[in-house]
């Protein structure tokens, strides 16, 4: 009986709906300090003074900590590096202070009283601007060091290669120190090409700052142990990684710091580390247990959301081959820290899922005075879609094909040349498009009442490539129990639970997934990049089948049957043919585990590297009426067409798809981070930051396709991120279509819509 | 999210919670949901809290006039059906307009009246139903018509020691229906512009007509231009536009104050055609 494949609900469905969870919010160590922060109130400034007295005679004040008295070892360009304002303010919200109370209340007392004093200095906001010569700076320190770690990891996700260094023509734009790159990628004569080509669109897109909007806010709680080591409990996607980051800011041993992932109330790539540091240094400067989780105002002033850009982009195509070729200019906000900025992917993200014969693709990340660049599902995919998808809509409208056809023949395929310049890998490309054309929201196209409009994009998501290893136990009673360092995010244990029944050939209900920390978990990668079913499930399928062996090995020598003549089927050994002379798992499990045994016990270890990405394909089809009198969009239904390889779960499958498709709308009419021209953020909170909320959120009929691939599990690919990569293409164009012009700036919010329809 | 120190009380009587106004850092809470959220970001920090929720305010009467309790919910007035049979249909709607289920059902009419919010939803309605506020005092009650009592961004002209003890609306002549339109900010919830219209229809013409309008500027107002514009028979969306051409209206970086402008004469003109369509016993 197959378990993959079929609708299971969530392990922690059950726990999480009785409210029998326990978060991180619902840990109190004893002697626990509450941590509260005071934050920048100018977006630029110096740091002249901070008044600590009244803020320590408030009783239960503990203490009031600045950058300081944290015991960093190291300092580098990343917020990652900086848990505090070490001397500069680079964007308002910053951490400036940490006030640590015996209670919540007394800290935010505490908050009230600390005083900041500064001197101001010029908020860098504007993106042209700042990269131009004269710009002032957004940093007047410039700290040296590399990037590390973070958005190398999503840069590799996003399927950049070895990352071509720039050539030296390339940097003939003069840039001021704002300005990091050019980031280039180029092929052939993208001038002769789009020359040739029998139609030429280009355009200027303009993206929003974007709050990924867990439910649950950023958090951390650091604990000093009496060895001198500390424990981090922590709301994070990666404990591994956290771990490695915050031992090198403090100059520890990695063995002296033990990181537990907590359960996720959500994450979308936003949660890496962003509290972790300030708790760890926290706890080491007063000795005991600190936690600091933000409140919701606090996450929007001072989280790490997706960046804003400007893209500039001209492509070419002809009726016969389809597109021909691009050149693209991309300015990509990184804010005040870059550590998840993506301004080395976006020249190859901006190719989408097609085959070109020429590009010149270029980029600058810019440092400018709002928050820092975080992760959020797919960075980078749904502002270069927004360009791209909507000229690609254009080219074809110019040349009189149809859009999907365009696609199709366009299509990149195994082998063909990528713009990192690497070869594609396996893609499902022309399949999905194809599926799309049969899609009967698609089809309806044609057919529809005034101010109505169908629109349709694709796009591509290649997947992280993270090592994993893995183990699995047989236990005393015939269960498995497997053993993951992987944070469970959005049901990756759900599919491990399944991957491992199948493998061993037990019931579901006898498989254990246990979520190990740092010291003492196989090492896992980071819930993220769309890669933990892609290699932590394919981790744990080898370590379950080492189980197997070793178990079928024991129950040969007991059975006198050849290893290769037994199968396990439903928590049974049996002779192949034979099922009546069949003994449980169990029977076998106590000869290993008992007082008595003789044999030593099973385990199985599971060691995974993926090598080559599998990349998803998305198509999305969306549909949407405008009130032309208010510029109001409602989006009346939705369509997601995608390749899953395979799909473990697929109710999972389709939650995830259909989340993709909300978070698609968010983007494209709702969500913008704004600040105003001196950097103080105007969208502080739920009331001025809108979300698609249930009632703005249409039916999305999720049609996936299974293009297995040759390296995930049981032919999975990564489709997490894949999900978000057409939607804001599909939206833009279905509000072109409705409004019978195109609005190149997110997100397309009722005046901006009113103002398109009514040529104002 | 946590709020200043604040002591607490329980208030046994309308004299009782008007005495303890004497003190001019007390506040009544009632619902608590426009007061609370103001407090968690310290914007409002009161020494004390009178609750009044125990207070027998709670209830519609129907009657030659419709009283409305002050603790009464936006629930409670969105699900009574004396107001439609009165033709003042825009009540129930501005308090079913209000946030969500949670916000209705624990909300009270005369705490978010007492707030003096801009952008609520209720002022339109209490417009254009010509209705009076009726507090209670150190003095005894007194009533205050609405076109006097909303006086700026949460300002009104409710007293330093007084406290709202119901809404009472007139019932309108025979053949008026009301309707009230809003367009909500996609974040908040709450109005950019929310339109109510009561009108009288006889003998195939308007023969009366109110008008009040939220959310566009500091005070609720009632649309008088458009009002006598509607009588005079000028077409409804030349009429909507009269009041809001000279209004000093919000705007910010989100929805600017062209957009605001213009969606509020939009709104106006469907407040009104609506109300008609209603009164001439079409559709809703």
């Amino acid at each position: 009986m197959s378990i993959v494949g079929t609708d299971r609900p969530r392990i922690d469905a059950d726990d999480k709906l009785r409210g029998a969870t326990r978060y991180l919010g619902d840990l109190k160590p004893h002697g626990l300090l509450h941590g509260r922060l005071v934050l920048a109130m100018d977006a630029h400034a110096t740091i002249n003074r901070v008044i600590k007295d009244a803020a320590l005679a408030i009783p239960g004040v503990v203490a009031v900590l600045t950058a300081e008295d944290l015991p960093t070892a190291m300092e580098g360009p990343m917020r990652q590096f900086e848990p505090l304002a070490r001397g500069e303010i680079v964007f308002q919200g910053q951490p400036v202070a940490l006030v640590l109370a015996e209670t919540e209340a007394a800290a935010e007392d505490g908050v009230e009283a600390v005083i900041v004093e500064t001197t101001s200095h010029a908020a860098v906001l504007d993106l042209e601007a700042a990269i131009k010569p004269d710009s002032p700076l957004a940093r007047i320190r410039q700290i040296g060091g590399e990037m590390e770690g973070s958005a190398a990891m999503h840069v590799e996700a996003a399927g950049e290669g070895e990352g071509a260094p720039a050539p030296a023509a390339a940097a003939a734009e003069p840039v001021s120190a704002n300005a990091k790159g050019p980031h280039r990628q180029q092929h052939g004569d993208a001038t002769a090409a789009l020359a040739g080509s029998e139609a030429v669109v280009k355009g200027t897109f303009r993206t929003s700052w974007v709050h990924q909007t867990y439910m649950e806010p950023q958090g951390a709680l650091a604990i000093p142990e009496v060895d001198g080591s500390v424990t981090i409990h922590s709301s994070t996607q990666g404990a591994f990684y956290v771990r490695g980051m915050v031992a090198k800011l403090y100059g520890v041993d990695v063995s002296t710091v033990r990181v537990v992932g907590a359960p996720l109330g959500g994450a979308f790539g936003g949660k890496f580390n962003l509290i972790d540091p300030l708790v760890m240094g926290a706890a080491l400067a007063v000795g005991r247990p600190v936690k600091l989780q933000l409140t919701r105002s606090e996450d929007f002033a001072s989280g790490m959301p997706a960046s804003a850009c400007i893209l500039e982009l001209e492509l070419g195509g002809t009726k016969a081959t389809g597109l021909t070729a691009f050149r693209s200019r991309i300015l990509l906000d990184q804010g005040a820290y870059g550590d998840w900025a993506m301004d080395g992917a976006v020249p190859v993200m901006i190719g989408g899922p097609y085959r070109w014969s020429a590009w010149d693709s270029l980029s600058y990340g810019v440092t400018t005075n709002r928050f820092g660049t975080g992760a959020y599902r797919g960075p980078g995919g749904p502002q270069v879609v927004f360009a791209l998808e909507q000229l690609v809509d254009e080219l074809a409208n110019k040349l009189g094909v149809d859009p999907l056809e365009l696609r199709l023949k366009s299509a990149a395929v195994e082998g063909d040349t990528g713009v990192d310049g690497d070869p594609w890998a396996p893609v499902a490309g022309r399949e999905v498009i194809e599926r799309t054309m049969q899609h009967p929201l698609y089809k309806k196209r044609g057919s529809l009442p005034a101010n109505e409009g169908i629109g349709v994009a694709a796009g591509v998501w290649m997947g992280a490539r993270f090592p994993s290893a893995a183990t699995c136990r047989v236990d005393q009673d015939g269960g498995i129990t497997v053993v993951t360092g992987a944070v469970d995010m959005s049901g990756t244990n759900t599919s491990f639970a399944a991957i491992a029944a199948d493998t061993f050939g037990v019931p579901i209900e006898s498989v254990r997934i246990s979520y190990a920390d740092t010291a003492t978990a196989p090492h896992a990668p980071p819930s993220g990049g769309s890669g933990v079913t892609y290699s932590v499930g394919q981790s744990i399928r080898l370590a379950v089948e080492d189980a197997k062996e070793q178990l079928l090995d024991f129950a040969s020598d007991q059975m006198d049957v050849a290893a290769s003549d037994l199968e396990v089927v439903d928590g049974m050994v049996r002779p192949v043919g034979s099922p009546d002379r069949g003994k449980s798992v169990a029977h076998f499990a106590e000869q290993v585990t008992g007082f008595v045994a003789t044999a030593p016990p099973i385990e199985g270890r599971g060691r995974f590297a993926p090598g080559n990405p599998s990349p998803s394909v998305a198509c999305h089809v969306a549909h949407v009426r405008i009130d032309p009198a208010t510029g109001e969009v409602e989006t009346l239904d939705y369509a997601v067409i995608q390749d899953v390889g395979k799909a473990l779960n697929p109710g999972l499958v389709r939650g995830q798809l259909q989340g993709g498709a909300v978070q698609s709308i968010g983007w494209a009419l709702y969500e913008e981070l704004q600040h105003d021209e001196y950097g103080q953020l105007l969208t502080g909170s739920f009331m001025q930051y809108a979300v698609p909320r249930a009632d703005r959120v249409p039916n999305v009929d999720v049609d996936y396709i299974e293009v297995p691939s040759a390296i995930g599990p049981f032919g999975a690919k990564g489709i997490a991120e894949a999900a978000v990569m057409a939607g804001t293409g599909a939206m833009a164009n279905a509000v072109a279509a409705a409004v019978g012009s195109r609005i190149r700036e997110l997100p397309m919010t009722s005046p901006r819509v009113w103002r398109a329809a009514n040529s104002r | 999210m946590i709020p200043a120190q604040f002591a607490y009380r329980r208030a046994t009587s309308v004299a009782d919670a008007v005495a303890a106004l004497a003190d001019p850092d007390a506040k009544v809470i009632a619902g608590g949901h426009s007061l609370v959220p103001m407090m968690k970001l310290r914007l409002a920090r009161p020494g004390t809290l009178i609750d009044i929720g125990g207070l027998p305010l709670r209830g519609i009467a129907d009657g030659a006039e419709i009283v409305v309790g002050s603790l009464t919910s936006h629930a409670d007035l969105a699900q009574a059906a004396a107001f439609a049979a009165a033709g003042l249909q825009a009540v129930a709607e501005c308090a079913a307009a209000v946030g969500d289920v949670q916000v209705r059902n624990a909300g009270t009419i005369g705490g978010s009246v007492a707030h003096g919010d801009p952008a609520s939803d209720a002022p339109a309605g209490l417009i254009a139903a010509d209705a009076r506020i009726r507090v209670a005092g150190a003095a005894g009650e007194r009533e205050i018509a609405v076109d006097a009592f909303f006086q700026g961004p949460f300002w009104t002209a409710l007293g330093e020691q007084e406290l709202v003890s119901a809404i009472v609306f007139p019932k309108p002549a025979a053949g008026s229906a009301s309707a009230y339109e809003s367009i909500e900010d996609p974040a908040s919830g709450y109005p950019l512009v929310g339109a109510a219209a009561l009108v009288t229809v006889a003998g195939g013409r308007v023969t009366a007509v109110r008008i009040g309008v939220t959310g566009v500027s500091g005070t609720p107002f009632r649309a008088t231009n458009a009002e006598a514009a509607t009588l005079a028979g000028a077409p409804v969306a030349d009429a909507a536009r009269l009041d809001i051409t000279g209004q000093d209206v919000f705007g910010d970086t989100r929805f600017d104050e062209e957009y605001r402008r213009h969606i509020a004469a939009v709104v106006i003109g469907r407040a009104v055609e609506r109300a008609i369509a209603r009164a001439q016993g079409g559709s809703q």
